[in-house]
């Protein structure tokens, strides 16, 4: 107990004194970084835990960046209550994507959320009058009130918490009883079946957490970069954040942060060599599946207790 | 006479996404994986061939058989690196690896050969002649007849040769076949060998239909929906897969909208996962415990 009130003091001892100690572009860079863990955080859910492959992520990443910023475009609901509904949203899509193709398992679920990911995408780029289509759409600012939050110093204010809040959140559920239930799923779902696991149910609920937590993620990270593209919210990109939950670790919520921080910081460390950027990022995803299937956050001292 | 000139069109497309379905059926049939990195593998055979062409100067034929050679050491290159060592792992980590070979090597391209598209040769005429008032495109035809050509070599392969014996032997049963003495790791190699070989022949023929840059790998969605179409387990499946998906996907695009072609396929893909898993011409899938 003393140990982790401990811990807590110097995470919120850290949290005040970033911005003091940090440059504006580092800020946001932190930012990035805390809003994808949330989108790996997901994959962490539903691949990691449940054992179910997602090609989807990118999908819902997409629907909750695009829904909030287009109710606070056209209907005037702030961000900081959109993305939250958005989220929510997202989470019932998930929901019954999950209960539709959760049936069949393994490459069929791959390849299911292969095809929503790109038809999401598709309909994004044809749907111009809410999306703007192929150019994309500008993001209305993170308003409080009458006040605007637009610098990345304001914003981390609202982001880290709630990342941070929303961690807290999932890494409890994962050693709760419907965590359990999922690691039961994972390892055999004959054997899950016969201990009284709704295993369709359970394993629609994690697809459900996954796409909450994809929604939102997105959601946080719409007005961070201010702009949504379509082309960013693609197969490619699905892929890309599947890698971050490989490179930093399928079955734990600390590998989502290492892995997304690992995809955001590469480029500052790789500055002169741009060109290489994605190769690096693919090598490296490479080694990891072979050598170590369980990611980075495996490499912990007491690697049991994630299992 | 319009519906004949749709069909000629669609013809050309269907093949070449049976084509591609052919690779991911051989792969899945033979060694269990659904192959995420296929459309990769097609793009590099295709940048295999203009390489030799562009940077060493080869004729179209010797570039061919020299893309060709390249791509059966990219096929004992996944196998040794991706695919043995994760033999033993769960169904998970080797889709996962097919993704991440398949990425590794569209950034290998993006890297080297920019991400830009390159102009690739036809291997016919693609000027359209008039046959009986149908407008003909030689380039397109060859397509088809590739495809044929491809599908009943490999059946030939398949059903004549001892090695093609032995890859369906180890298809059928694992464990049987090795207790007659077929080499099952010998086989998992042929398959991922003959796979990207086959790539490479597809990369060939669909590059100058398309725009041969390092994401043309995103066809392979096609190929997964024709493989879809077919029951994915099936060879000759694969390839009406992919004729009867490019049908529905000219006429949707001719008679419904252009723009939802694309959506209509991939609805396709996702429908028949959900109503009818096993394909249109697959048996029906019993899960055994």
């Amino acid at each position: 107990m003393i140990v982790r009130l401990a811990f807590s003091a110097i995470a919120v001892g850290l949290f005040l004194l970033a911005p003091h100690a940090l440059r504006d572009y580092q800020l946001f860079q932190l930012c990035l970084i805390a809003a994808t863990a949330v989108i790996v955080l997901g994959l962490v859910v539903v691949t990691g835990m449940a054992g179910q492959i997602s090609l989807a992520q990118s999908a819902f990443v997409a629907l909750g960046s695009y829904s909030s910023a287009i109710l606070a475009d056209k209907c005037h609901i702030p961000l900081w209550a959109g993305i939250p509904v958005s989220a929510v949203v997202a989470a019932f899509v998930g929901f019954a994507l999950g209960q539709a193709t959760l049936r069949v398992a393994g490459h069929y679920l791959a390849l299911a959320t292969l095809a929503f990911t790109a038809i999401v995408q598709l309909i994004l780029i044809h749907a111009d009058h809410l999306t703007g289509g192929a150019a994309g759409m500008p993001v209305p600012g993170f308003a409080i009130g009458s006040l605007v939050l637009s610098k990345a110093g304001q914003l981390y204010y609202v982001v880290v918490p709630a990342v941070a809040a929303v961690f807290v959140m999932v890494a409890n559920l994962l050693r709760s009883r419907f965590g359990r239930m999922l690691a039961a799923i994972r390892q055999s779902e004959t054997a899950a079946a016969s201990v009284g696991i709704d295993v369709l149910r359970c394993k629609a609920m994690a697809f459900a957490a996954s796409a909450f937590l994809g929604a939102l993620g997105g959601g946080l990270l719409a007005p961070l970069t201010s702009y949504l593209d379509p082309a960013q919210f693609g197969i490619i990109q699905a892929i890309s954040l599947l890698a971050m939950a490989v490179i930093g670790g399928l079955r734990s919520p600390v590998g989502a942060v290492l892995g997304s921080a690992i995809f955001i910081l590469l480029p500052d460390v790789l500055q002169h060599f741009q060109t290489y950027l994605g190769l690096v990022f693919a090598l490296l995803l490479c080694v990891s599946i072979i050598v170590r299937p369980d990611g980075l956050a495996s490499l912990r001292v007491n690697p049991g207790r994630s299992r | 006479m319009l519906l004949v000139q749709i069909i000629m069109s669609a013809l050309t497309n269907g093949a070449i996404y049976g084509l591609i379905a052919l690779g991911f059926v051989l792969i899945y049939k033979g060694t269990g994986v659904v192959n995420f990195g296929y459309g990769d593998q097609v793009t590099a055979g295709a940048y295999f061939a203009l390489i030799t062409m562009t940077f060493f100067g080869m004729q179209y034929w010797p570039a061919v058989i020299a893309a060709v050679l390249i791509s059966v050491l990219l096929g004992m290159l996944i196998y040794g690196l991706f695919m043995w060592p994760l033999r033993n792992q769960s169904l998970l980590a080797r889709i996962i690896a097919t993704l991440a070979y398949g990425t590794a090597l569209r950034e290998l391209l993006r890297a080297y050969m920019g991400p830009n598209a390159w102009p690739f040769p036809f291997l016919l005429s693609p000027g359209a002649v008039s046959v009986g008032g149908i407008l003909v495109v030689p380039a397109n035809l060859a397509i088809v007849a590739a495809a044929l050509l491809v599908l009943s070599l490999l059946y030939l392969f398949m059903e004549r040769t001892f090695m093609g014996k032995a890859i369906l032997a180890t298809c059928d049963n694992r464990l049987g076949a090795s207790l007659i003495g077929v080499r099952v790791s010998n086989v998992f190699l042929s398959i991922w060998i003959l796979a990207s070989v086959l790539a490479t022949i597809a990369g060939i023929l669909v590059a100058p239909l398309l725009t041969l840059s390092p994401d043309m790998g995103l066809i392979g969605i096609k190929g997964f929906t024709a493989a879809v179409l077919g029951g994915f387990t099936s060879l000759p499946g694969a390839v009406v897969g992919g004729l009867v998906l490019g049908l529905l996907e000219a006429l949707a695009g001719t008679y419904v909208s252009s723009a939802f072609k694309d959506v209509f396929s991939y609805g396709i893909l996702f429908a028949i996962i959900l109503v009818r898993p096993q394909g249109l011409l697959g048996p029906l899938l019993v899960k055994k415990v």
